[in-house]
């Protein structure tokens, strides 16, 4: 007897850390980092109300992944030769910072930070940015 | 107005977030082999001198200090 032609479809990639608590689950952290980043974000830049929410959101969310509540999601042991892929962006990138801060990093040789700060000087860019920062710890501290 | 430089500055990052993109795209292609960026923070985060989870303080230091740099600075 032959077998069949059909391929068994891949598992999905998991979305929620098996055996996570239940506040845990995207369904709840993702609208309560929206609103911490709705609130993170009316704080305007050089404030100590900016800094101590930083530190709060962030102390936070490091208190929690270190605290062993969470489940860590899987790492791998080794990483394979083709992880050498990262380092083109990423190497890239560090020299293009790295000339225009050394060139003085001013609006004709911008570094990130001078780019960006217009930006975030508008509340709708500034939190989903800082939606984005907190998304991005959250993601961290899982692992 | 923007100068020759400038231009060539951001086009130049915007290179680069394309290459993050281009990479992390390549590492979700089923069977693709390439690790994807949540893998490389784990493995980064494992690493210890001893008890001490140097690699984990590390990325979660960058991680704050740039949420600092960005929002508070």
């Amino acid at each position: 007897m032959e077998p069949p032609d059909v391929v068994p479809e891949p598992a999905p990639r998991p979305t929620a850390v098996p055996g996570a608590p239940a506040w845990a689950r995207p369904m709840v952290m993702l609208p309560a980092l929206a609103g911490c980043a709705l609130v993170g974000g009316l704080f305007p830049s050089f404030s100590k109300r900016a800094t101590f929410a930083v530190l709060l959101f962030g102390g936070l969310l490091v208190w929690l992944g270190s605290s062993g509540r969470l489940p860590r999601r899987p790492v791998p042991r080794r990483l394979p030769a083709t992880a050498a892929w990262w380092l083109v962006p990423t190497l890239f990138l560090a020299i293009v910072e790295l000339v225009n801060f050394l060139l003085g990093s001013t609006y004709q040789h911008p570094t990130l930070s001078v780019l960006l700060d217009p930006v975030l000087a508008q509340y709708p860019a500034r939190a989903a940015a800082y939606f984005g920062w907190l998304t991005g710890l959250w993601s961290l501290v899982r692992r | 107005m923007n100068s020759l430089t400038r231009v060539l500055a951001i086009g130049a990052f915007v290179v680069a977030f394309g290459g993050f993109v281009a990479v992390e795209w390549a590492a979700r292609r089923e069977g693709s082999r390439v690790p994807a960026i949540g893998d490389i923070g784990g493995f980064v985060m494992r690493y210890r001198a001893g008890r001490l989870p140097v690699g984990r303080i590390g990325v979660y230091g960058f991680w704050l200090w740039l949420g600092w740099h960005l929002f508070a600075r």
